[in-house]
């Protein structure tokens, strides 16, 4: 629920049970002061027959007046104090009976003692009270969309700059170019939530920053010592005294520093391609690429009697950098290759938009949330440096594509699509 | 034929140096950039092999130095710097050829031995081991005039170990020349042997002596 919306909804609440309870109180004053307007009608009414009795000794004559009806009843004594009543009346020839108010009093005459009946119809105050009401009840909803209305429009010119700030953040992606801008506002509360909302993107954009440059910088430092390592192992074979045991263990550094290497290559790619600095995007051919990896890889598939299945869409072009094309496939065809047994097959499907390499291959389903992540598959995938497939998700996405894993009849997919 | 090796590691020098220092090249090295300047305008030299971030200056300023004053050397550039742009820009300024660190020193010896072949013989570059005879232009290998029929792959196994001959290749060195470093092969050398045996057999058949060794589970010689 929106907070606007909360808001409203409590407002209007509390709106109409103040407006309800002040109609209801409103009626019944208004209800009161009318009665007591009409019993002040008929106490004149009382005033006036009482002088007229009182100067002439008899009941005066009584005159129709609509709404009004005077009676006299003889009561041979005083029958007490007057008193007020409301009552329902049938008023002349209608047939409905009425609402009155009516008052009763005892006159003596030279005829004795009488009960002065005088009865005011509450028709017409009824009419007023209702006409009234209505009238107020009309003005409070008047009154209530009026307000809903105008806190709509105010509340919505109001919370604006939140609205604003809240898309620039929608917008922020760590490793993009760009701060987010967040607009000035003249409201305090908003002007400290865009100041807390610059520091944290920019303390993150630093932090990233200066890890991004860490990892390239150790990297770089790293290169240095392995091509030592390597070149001083390269020097330490040709020794021709080197017995088995010592063979097989320069054998074992060989491979440590070769996994050591592509790591820090990997890394420093990776790097590489966050640093936006493969930014020279062409129409590439990928039908022609894949053949021709294909053949670059023809022995190593013999080698380990992988079959390759390959439909290749021709006239399909992706536009990417060239260099990542190649490294694309370079890790989707060694990724397929590597985690395939003996006899397996690789399937390469290319088709509009999209890139599909398929293989056999003795592990497990891998886990799809973990797949593309660096170092996700390690313990899953054997002695892979674990970064093949960041890579590959990390070229697809400078790419404009998106590559999902999924396993099926018994084969892992490495899918990529156009955006 | 003379060498100079600029690089400001030492130990990585060194090896180069230990690597190459065979009956046919004499290395020098120079650690920094004024020392490498000095050689340079001293002495000429077959290939130079050149680092790119050096104390001093780059070693991208030194080749500029050679081209402006039309030296013959050959350079090639080793740099840790792998990227397709730092590559062309090297290679355009100058650069014969292009090794991203860390590399194999038979890799290495291959492309000065490239180099030097080009530099000295021009369009009739070839390759004499006794009566074996590896035509480059022509990738081609004939025994006594006699050509064998080999693969784009065995070809190039050859070749590499010609410019690598009496020293111990490592498996891994030779399948990262053939199929290049992006593909990740570590640990699984099996399907070189493949070829290293049919190569073998073919040299042998063609009247060669056995030139490969194994050595070891280690990699690979080429016995001259």
């Amino acid at each position: 629920m929106k907070l606007f919306t909360r808001y409203s909804r409590i407002n209007l609440l509390a709106t109409v049970i103040v407006f309800l309870l002040s109609g209801i109180a409103f009626y019944f004053l208004l209800q009161y002061v009318l009665i007591a307007q009409v019993d002040e009608d008929l106490r004149i009414e009382q005033h006036e027959i009482e002088n007229y009795a009182g100067k002439y000794h008899r009941l005066p004559e009584i005159i129709t007046v609509k709404d009004q009806h005077i009676v006299y009843t003889a009561a041979g004594k005083n029958g007490g104090r007057k008193t007020f009543s409301t009552l329902m009346l049938r008023d002349g020839n209608k047939k409905e009976k009425e609402l009155f108010r009516q008052l009763d009093f005892y006159l003596s005459t030279d005829t004795g003692w009488y009960r002065v009946t005088v009865s005011k119809s509450l028709e017409g105050t009824d009419d007023m009270l209702q006409s009234i009401v209505t009238i107020t009840f009309i003005t409070i909803l008047l009154m209530l969309t009026i307000t809903l209305l105008i806190n709509r429009i105010v509340l919505k010119k109001l919370w604006k700059p939140f609205y604003e700030a809240l898309t620039a953040m929608k917008s922020f992606e760590l490793g993009k170019k760009g701060q987010p801008r967040f607009p000035a506002t003249s409201i305090d509360e908003f002007n400290v939530m865009n100041d807390t909302l610059r520091q944290a993107t920019e303390k993150a954009h630093q932090d990233y920053q200066n890890l991004k440059e860490f990892t390239e910088n150790a990297s770089h430092e790293l290169q240095t010592p392995v091509a030592i390592i390597r070149s001083k192992l390269d020097v330490l074979i040709q020794d021709e005294h080197l017995s088995e045991p010592q063979s097989l263990t320069v054998q074992a550094a060989y491979e440590a520093i070769q996994r050591l290497s592509r790591l820090n290559q990997g890394l420093l790619l990776l790097t590489k391609i966050e640093n936006g600095q493969f930014d020279d995007i062409a129409s590439i051919d990928l039908a022609q690429k894949i053949k021709e990896k294909i053949i670059q890889f023809e022995e190593i598939f013999d080698a380990k009697q992988i079959s390759i299945t390959q439909r290749l869409d021709d006239s399909q072009a992706f536009s990417m950098n060239a260099e990542l094309a190649e490294i694309l496939l370079n890790n989707l065809f060694s990724n397929a290759i590597k985690y395939n047994f003996k006899g397996g097959n690789i399937t390469v499907l290319l088709k509009k938009g999209s890139l599909e390499i398929s293989n056999t291959g003795p592990l497990a389903p891998l886990d799809d949330a973990r797949v593309f992540r660096r170092f996700g598959n390690i313990g899953q995938a054997g002695d892979g440096i674990g970064l093949g497939l960041a890579i590959v998700h990390q070229v697809a996405a400078f790419s404009g594509l998106t590559a999902r894993y999924k396993y099926y009849d018994q084969q892992h997919h490495f899918l990529l699509t156009n955006n | 034929m003379k060498l100079l090796i600029i690089e400001d590691e030492k130990e990585l020098s060194n090896s180069i140096c230990a690597y190459l220092n065979s009956e046919s090249f004499v290395c020098e090295t120079a650690y920094d950039f004024n020392a490498a300047m000095e050689k340079i305008s001293l002495y000429d030299y077959s290939c130079i092999i050149l680092d790119i971030n050096l104390p001093g200056g780059s070693g991208l300023e030194i080749l500029k130095e050679l081209k402006a004053n039309d030296k013959p050397d050959g350079v090639l550039i080793i740099s840790a710097r792998n990227s397709l742009d730092d590559k062309i820009y090297g290679l355009r300024t100058g650069g014969d050829d292009y090794l991203a660190k860390p590399f194999h020193l038979s890799e290495l010896t291959e492309r000065v031995n490239a180099i030097i072949r080009r530099k000295t013989f021009g369009g009739k570059n070839i390759v004499r081991i006794d009566d074996l005879v590896l035509n480059i232009p022509e990738k081609t290998a004939t025994v006594k005039g006699k050509l064998i029929v080999l693969t784009r792959m065995e070809y190039d196994l050859l070749l590499y170990f010609t410019g690598n001959k009496n020293r111990v290749i490592s498996k891994g060195a030779i399948a990262e020349h053939l199929w290049g470093d992006e593909m990740d092969l570590t640990g699984n050398y099996d399907f070189l042997y493949t070829h290293i045996k049919n190569l073998r057999k073919k040299l042998m058949t063609a009247g060669c002596p056995d030139y490969i060794k194994s050595i070891y589970g280690l990699g690979y010689k080429f016995i001259v």
